[in-house]
This record gives C-alpha cells, structure tokens and sequence, in this order.
C-alpha cells in the first residue's frame, strides 16, 4: 500500500450543504449516548397513547356512570357501584363459569393435539413439510371465516358433519350443535380447539430441535421406552416453551370473544356466556361502558393472577 | 435388538403418518368444503340429500357478492386498513425493535417487558376507552383510527417478533461498519436490515394478516361502509339475509385468498419468527 | 501509522469494575498484544481503544490526538474481529471496499486498493463471491483484506485467529507477521493464546481482573515474569512451583524443601532480605536435564508422557510433582528414582505471600 492512500481516509470535507444535511445530522445523532432511546420514542408513546393511556382510563371508567345511550349523569363518579352489582349479578357468576370451563378445556385440548402434531412431525419423513404447513394452515384463518366455516358444516339443515355422522350411524337424525345448551359449548369449543392447535404445534416443534439428540441415545441404552423418554426427557425440556405457550394461548383465550361472539353470541340461553363475550356485549348492545369496563378490570385482575402464579409455578423463572 | 428396534420404529413412522394425515385432512378439510360450497348453486346447497360434488358448477356466488353486498368497499378498506397497520409498526416497530436487539441500557429490561405485558391487557378493557378517545378525536369510523387500535397489540408483538431476526444478525458486524466509517444508523440500513429482509417481510406479513383478519375491534369501531372492514361486513350477511351460504362461502375464500397467498410465501421464516419470539418471550 | 498511549482507562459496568486504571505506551510500528484468560477485560480494552465502548475514565491518544470524544469511524483505525463480521449480503469485493466506499473514495481508486489487498493476500480469485461461500480460512483474509485496504493508523485484531484449526492458525500466524513487518502499521492484538502472544509481540501484557499483570518484550515476559500469574500463564507445560524455605549453606543459597535442597549458585535475583523465610521457586520444565550439576533434585518417577520431540516427566519430590522436559531417549521407567541436573541461572523466586516475583 503506499502512502497517498491515507488521504483517503479522511472524513469528507465540510460545507454548507453538509452543515443542514439532515441525512449526516441524523448519523451524528446516532453516534450520542442517547440514541438507543431516540429509537424508542416513536414506539413508546404510542403504546403509551393506546395501550396506557386508554387502559387506565378504561381502570377510571369503571369507578364511573357511562352509559352512551343515556347522557344524563355520565362521568360521575360512582365508587365501587359496578363492583357491587357484579357480585350480585348471577350472570357474571356463570360467565366466569363458562370461561374457566371455556379456557380449561380449549386448553387441553389444544395442548395435546398440538404436542402428538409435534412429536409425529419432529420425526421428519418424507413428505412431512407438506404436512406441516397444512396443518398450520387453520391458525392463519380469520376467525369469521374458521366460524362460519364451521357453523355451515354443523347445520341443522345443511350440515355436511350431521350427513356424515347419520351416515355412519353415530346420529339418527341431524343435530343443531350451537342451539342445544347441552352441546353448544362443547361444538365451540371444538372449533376453537381446531384454530388454535397448530400453535402449540408450532411452539412445540421449535422446541423438540432444542433438545440433544444424544439424550435420546443416552436413553435407549439406558432401555427407556418411548412413553419414558417422552415423560422423562422430552416433556421437561419442553417445560419452559410450554409454559409460555400456555400462557399466551390462556390470554388469548380469556381475552377475545371473537369466535363466541360469531357462533353463538353467548346461548343458547347463557350456555356459552363467556367474560369477556359478556363486557363486550355489555359494551356494544347496551352501551353501558362502566360496567363493561368493571368486568374488563376483573377479566384483567385475574389474568394477571394466574399469569403469575402459573409463572412461579411452572418456575420459568429459573432459566 | 436391531431388529426390533427397526420394527418399533416402522410403528411409529405408520402412526406418525395417520396421526398427521388426519390432523391434515382435518385442518383443511374445512377450507375445501368452504371452497366447494362457494362454487354451488342454492339447490344444491339446501336440499333434503346432502350434495357432496355440485351438480352445476357456478360462479354466480362470486359474481352476486361482488356486484350485490358492497363486498369490493370492504375489501378495500380493509386493504387500507391493513396497510396503515403494517406501515406504523414498520416505521416505529422496526427501529424499537433494533434498539432492543443492540443497546444494553438503563431500563431496557422493564421497557420489553412492558412491551410484552401489553399483550396481556383484554381486548375489551382498551376497546371501550379506544372507542371514546377515536370518537373525541375524529378518528372513530376511520381506517387510520382502526389502524392506530390495531397497533395497540400488534406493534409490541411486531418488536418482538423482529428482535429474533436481529439477534440473528451477529453485533460484531455493526462494530465493523462503525470502523469503517458508518455511523449508527447507516450501520442499521446498510448492513443489518438487509441482512435481516426476510424476518423483517416476514413479521410484516404476519402483522398484516392478523390486522387482515381482526374482528373485535372493527366490529366496535366503525360503523358505515366508509371504513368497514371485510369480516364485519361478512358477519353483517348472516343477519341480513336468510343464511346466504354461498356467498358467505364465497366471501370466505376471496378474502383468505391473499392470506393463504402470503402464508405460503414466506412461511418458513415466519414460523420461525412465531416460535423464537414466544420462546424468548 | 500512529503511536499509541493509553493513559489511566478505567471501565466499569454498573458496580462491577472490569478495568482498574490502564496505562499502555504503544511505539509506532509496534506490535501491542493484550493476552490473559476469559474475562481479564482485554476484549473491552480493545473495544474502548476503537471507541465502540465508551471508556469510565482515562484517555486514549492515538498518534497526536486524543480520541476520547472521535466516533469510531473518524478514528482512522481498522479492525479484525473474531467471527470475522463480513457483510453477508455483499461480495467479497465490496466487503473489502466497504470502508473506502464509506469515505467517498472514487470508484476507480477503490477498485485498485482493493486489488492491491487482494493480491497481496492471495485471494483475488474469491472477489467475487459472497462470504457464505468462503472457507474459514478464506473469510479470514478477506476480513484482513478488509482492515488493510484502509491504510489506516492502528489495526486491531481481537482474537482473529481462535475460530481456525490448529494448521490454519499456524499459516495465519505467519501471515500476520508477514503483514506486519510489511506494513509497519502499529497493531494491538487481543489474544488468550501465549504462542500467539510469543511469537507476534513486539510488547505483551498479560492481564487478569482488569489489571495489567506484565507488560514488556516476549522475552522478558517468559524470563522474569512479574508474579506467579504470569509464570504460569506463560510456558507449555506450565512453570514448576516448588515452595521451600532460603537457606545459606557455607557460600551459596539453598532451598530447602522437605528433606530436599536445591542449591542455587548463580541467581540473579537479590534474595539476602529472604533468607530463613519461604518462598516459591519458578523452575521451567526445560531447565532441567538429566545427570549431575551443580543444583540437582532427586525424585520418583511418576508418570512418563512422551511426546514426539520430547519426553515429558513428572517427579515427585517430598510429595509436590514437578514437570521436567526431558530428550526423546531420556524414558525413564515408573517408580524409578531419578536425579535431574536444573539451570539454576533460569530460576524465578516468588514472595508466597504477594505472588510477585523477588
């Protein structure tokens, strides 16, 4: 290399235009100590703006008289009124019901499901990957379209599933799974079950290639049989990744009503009568904005309980 | 013993099979009844025998949902919607997510926590407030104010997701930039974004497909054809008209269709992006 | 091409101190190499000198000018990492340029500088590719290509060589030697290897806990180590500490270990103020040779490892096994008893109490 080259490597000259340059501003900027922050700013006040702010004015609503559709009184301060009315509301009682039940099973359902998908795709045969990518498939579907989908092949009249199941002699005659109370919350669960599995699938399947093939080895030396080695070796490793995919499936489940709301709005009678089903109507039909927001309020005391006993529980912690 | 070993092995690959193929059929199983409906005729979809294969081929579902339920509208809005999502996660989300990715600084821990407790809040809890703020600021029954809800849960999910990608990318090559003479941020554009493109059009695309598909909020937060979005309005049929199937089946597939299109293209990375930002979270 | 001059640096991540005030004076030309275990600080040393960490205290003065406030791409210095770092998204051609294409350099210009590095590191063939496609070796060259197209003042090399095999380190060793006798540009190496650090350094610092143990010419560095850290980081197999007690018998000073003595005619060091106190000695394993002399040790054979070139034997003499390198022909048989001639002019004595050297 000779000499001259050092020229080179020097900043570029200076000028006026290189004085306003806000493309050079902006690089000088990034070299302070405070950029990292400078990137944050935009994303945090938005969340500040539509997440904070509307949740605690969600929290102050429900201390508050909101009812869109009577102005007289709104804003005034109630106290603990929507509290009160909600211990003695027999539906918020079986709403909570309903969701425990709701979330309890939806849960272990998908949970299974999700883990036998896992462990038959973790065995990479021929043709798997086709596999997988369909069974992924209904976790991407809108839940307008995963519902209706459902509610038309569960018909009273139209049912392609009824015409099957009479067909195989399972069923005398067709069903109507969402208007009988003693089977509706079972169907929409199933059909919840169907959406959602592939997550676990897929939370699962990125754990198995975590685990060391050698373990396995280890084990079949040892003579550990295929359900020891799933119990002794696979489960626990999986233990963190399951606890985080039970947590945000158990959100997911709590918080949105979507699908209850386009398969059976809550009946037949108050069969399917969830929480958050229960806010949001409260909310949307009859603009009664406090008490929905109450019932939002415990919705959200209560994930937050079960969020963190679960955490201590499943100690997720200690990684 | 080998031999053994290779006959409990065969039993497990066949079981592996019908376990999968089944979760498979059931999976799509769905989507193709969908599909065949949507191309029925009325007689063929009402009858007293079930009609498995249509005895006439139509496109005439297609063709009155396009023409008779405002379905285009919809669409479109729905298009605008999800576009404005994708574009303020994109500008705030991407250099958020950099920042978590890069920087060790005083509260950065708390800070992604909160970004990930956010997750947690209900969809209702903040759909309420949302509702009375959009309307005091204009915003209610707007794309742009369905879009500033959206961001309330997919821009955290958008930083999570992304961090993944970057953390992919070793720190060593920004140090390197730096060294030979970029600043920061020429560092961020001109070596680690491009090295993390495919996450990034990855995270998008998931972003824009849950914004897509979102029910709740735009069913709370608009309330004329001028921002309604596609699932609002598809749900709307049912009410309105008597049990419309084949237009319902029709609406379905038109609007999965650019769903099940990204999906299939960017998948892999996707999938990846899904489970790394849940396991870290 | 630059001097050096870090003045009183300190670096402290929250309450956890990982440097204690650093001073190093670097010659232009010379080659600075920072060596110690894991965790020594030396990496963050190298990181505040590019100024990608900002330091808690002290200057940095490369050449004239002090570069405590420069960002690190005005400081005129390059830099090898240990993964390499090459862009994965730009060939090889442009990996190298990169610094030049930052600075504006006209294309034509950047082209030729580029060239010159390539053929000067053999890899002209490989400008054209992406860096996915190059072997380690490979990427390694392109990272120096990288660092010397810059003509810059300082280059920085951190552990550039602990990703490569045993043979291609060696090779690279070589190569970066080459370079800089070549070059002349003043390099700070970080290493934990001590054979790197022998054989490239025109000064070493041996550091520990964020403190340099030692800094001074490689010879210097193996001969008279500083303390009992630096003696045993130093040398494969490691220095021999055999503790004992100072003695004067008639003219010469004895140590006296158990019911062994070791006569130590010709030391250099001054030990009159330790005579009757304890101290350890630091006897290489080289210095010692079979047959009589006039320092000698007596003990039983207790493994036998031979090596190719050498022999290596480990005695035990009054319970503490010491390590002799002896000739390929010296086999000496297990539980034998065996008496080794040491170069007592070679040995280091060290204060048991402080570690540090007489």
């Amino acid at each position: 290399m000779s000499r001259g080259r050092a020229m080179a490597a020097l900043p570029p000259p200076r000028s006026t235009w290189d004085a306003i340059n806000p493309l050079r501003l902006l690089g000088e900027l990034s070299e302070t100590r405070y950029w990292m922050y400078l990137l944050l700013l935009p994303s945090a006040l938005l969340i500040t703006a539509i997440v904070l702010f509307p949740t605690v004015y969600g929290f102050q609503l429900s201390f508050t008289e909101m009812r869109l559709n009577r102005p007289a009184g709104n804003g005034a301060f109630v106290g603990l009124k929507h509290y009160q009315r909600m211990l003695a509301d027999p539906i918020f009682w079986l709403s909570l019901r309903n969701t425990a039940v709701w979330v309890t099973f939806s849960i272990v359902i998908e949970f299974v499901v999700g883990l036998v998908a896992a462990l038959a795709l973790n065995r990479n045969l021929p043709g798997g990957k086709i596999l997988a990518v369909l069974i992924l498939v209904p976790y991407f579907l809108p839940n307008v379209v995963a519902g209706n989908m459902w509610a038309l092949m569960l018909d009273s009249r139209v049912g392609v599933i009824n015409d099957i199941l009479v067909r195989i002699g399972l069923l005398h005659e067709y069903k109507a799974w969402f208007a009988d109370p003693n089977t509706a919350m079972a169907t929409a669960i199933f059909v919840e079950a169907w959406h959602s599995f592939p997550f676990f699938t897929l939370l699962i399947m990125a754990g198995l290639k975590g685990i060391p093939a050698d373990l396995y080895k280890a084990a079949d030396i040892d003579g550990a049989g295929a359900f020891a080695q799933l119990r002794l070796i696979t489960l626990p490793m999986l233990r963190t990744i399951i606890a985080a995919a039970v947590i945000l499936r158990v959100i997911g489940l709590v918080n949105s009503p979507d699908l209850l709301l386009i398969l059976t709005q809550g009946g037949p009678g108050r069969s399917t009568q969830v929480l958050s089903l229960y806010a949001f109507q409260n909310a949307y039909s009859d603009f009664n904005f406090g008490y929905a927001g109450a019932l939002s309020v415990v919705m959200f005391v209560l994930l937050m309980l079960f969020a963190w006993a679960y955490i201590r529980l499943s100690k997720v912690n200690q990684d | 013993m080998a031999q053994t070993r290779t006959g409990s092995n065969l039993i497990w690959n066949i079981l592996s099979y019908a376990v999968l193929i089944v979760l498979a059929l059931l999976s799509i199983g769905p989507l193709l009844w969908m599909l065949l409906t949507s191309f029925k005729v009325d007689d063929d979809i009402v009858t007293r025998t079930m009609v498995y294969f249509p005895t006439r081929f139509t496109l005439e579902n297609y063709i009155k949902l396009w023409n008779q339920s405002g379905y285009p509208v919809l669409v479109i809005n729905s298009l605008v919607t999800t576009t404005l999502t994708v574009a303020i996660c994109l500008f705030t989300g991407t250099i958020a997510s950099y920042a978590f990715s890069r920087f060790n600084f005083p509260g950065r821990t708390p800070l992604m926590l909160g970004y990930l407790v956010v997750r947690m809040f209900p969809a209702v809890l903040m759909i309420i407030p949302l509702f009375i703020v959009m309307r005091n600021l204009g915003l209610f029954d707007t794309s742009l104010g369905l879009a500033v809800a959206y961001t309330s849960f997919l821009l955290p999910l958008f930083v999570w997701m992304l961090k993944g990608f970057f953390d992919a990318a070793p720190k060593e090559l920004e140090s390197a930039a730096r060294i030979d003479g970029s600043t920061r941020i020429g560092a961020m554009f001109r070596i680690v974004i491009p090295i993390a493109r495919n996450g990034l059009v990855a995270t998008c695309v998931f972003v824009a497909i849950a914004a897509w598909n979102e029910y709740l909020f735009a069913l709370m937060l608009t309330s004329s054809t001028g921002s309604r979005t596609w699932p609002v309005g598809l749900q709307l049929m049912v009410g309105e008209f008597q049990l419309p199937w084949g237009m319902l089946a029709a609406g379905g597939i038109i609007s999965i269709l650019p769903v099940i299109v990204l999906f299939a293209l960017v998948q892999r990375v996707m999938v990846a992006g899904i489970t790394a930002g849940a396991v870290k979270g | 091409m630059a001097t050096l001059s870090i003045k009183g640096v300190r670096k402290s991540f929250g309450a956890v101190e990982v440097l204690k005030t650093i001073d190093i004076e670097l010659e232009d030309g010379g080659f600075l190499v920072l060596l110690g275990p894991s965790g020594c600080g030396k990496s963050t040393l190298l990181s505040i000198i590019a100024g990608l960490e900002p330091s808690s205290g002290g200057d940095v003065i490369i050449g004239e000018r002090n570069v405590n406030d420069v960002h690190p791409k005005d400081r005129n210095i390059a830099m090898v990492f240990q993964s390499y770092a090459l862009y994965p998204t730009m060939p090889v051609r442009r990996n190298i340029g990169f610094g030049l294409e930052m600075r504006k350099v006209p294309a034509a210009e950047r082209d030729a500088a580029v060239q010159r590095a390539a053929e000067l590191l053999q890899i002209e063939h490989l400008l054209d590719r992406k860096p996915g496609q190059l072997s380690g070796g490979q990427r390694q060259r392109v990272a120096m290509g990288r660092a010397i197209v810059r003509d810059p003042d300082l280059f920085l090399f951190d552990e550039p060589l602990s990703n490569l095999d045993a043979k291609l380190r060696v090779e690279m060793r070589t190569e970066i030697k080459r370079l800089h006798d070549r070059l002349g540009t003043s390099i700070v190496y970080v290493t934990h290897d001590q054979i790197e650090a022998m054989t490239l350094g025109t000064k070493v610092a041996v550091m520990k806990g964020g403190v340099i143990q030692q800094i001074a010419d490689p010879q210097t560095i193996y001969e008279k180590p500083a303390n009992m850290f630096v003696a045993g980081f130093i040398g494969s197999p490691t220095m021999n500490f055999l503790s004992g007690t100072l003695e004067r018998s008639g003219g010469t000073i004895v140590l006296r270990h158990g019911e062994a003595l070791l006569a130590l005619p010709g030391l250099e060091q001054d030990v009159g103020a330790h005579i009757g106190k304890s101290v350890v000695a630091g006897i290489r394993p080289e210095t010692f040779h079979p047959g009589e002399g006039q320092g000698t040790l007596t003990g039983t054979v207790d493994v036998v490892e031979p090596t190719g070139p050498d022999t290596m034997v480990i005695l035990s003499i009054g319970g503490q096994l010491l390590t002799a390198r002896l000739g390929s022909r010296d086999r000496p048989k297990l539980g034998d008893t065996m008496t080794l001639a040491v170069d007592t002019a070679a040995i280091n004595l060290f204060d048991p109490d402080t570690g540090d050297r007489i």
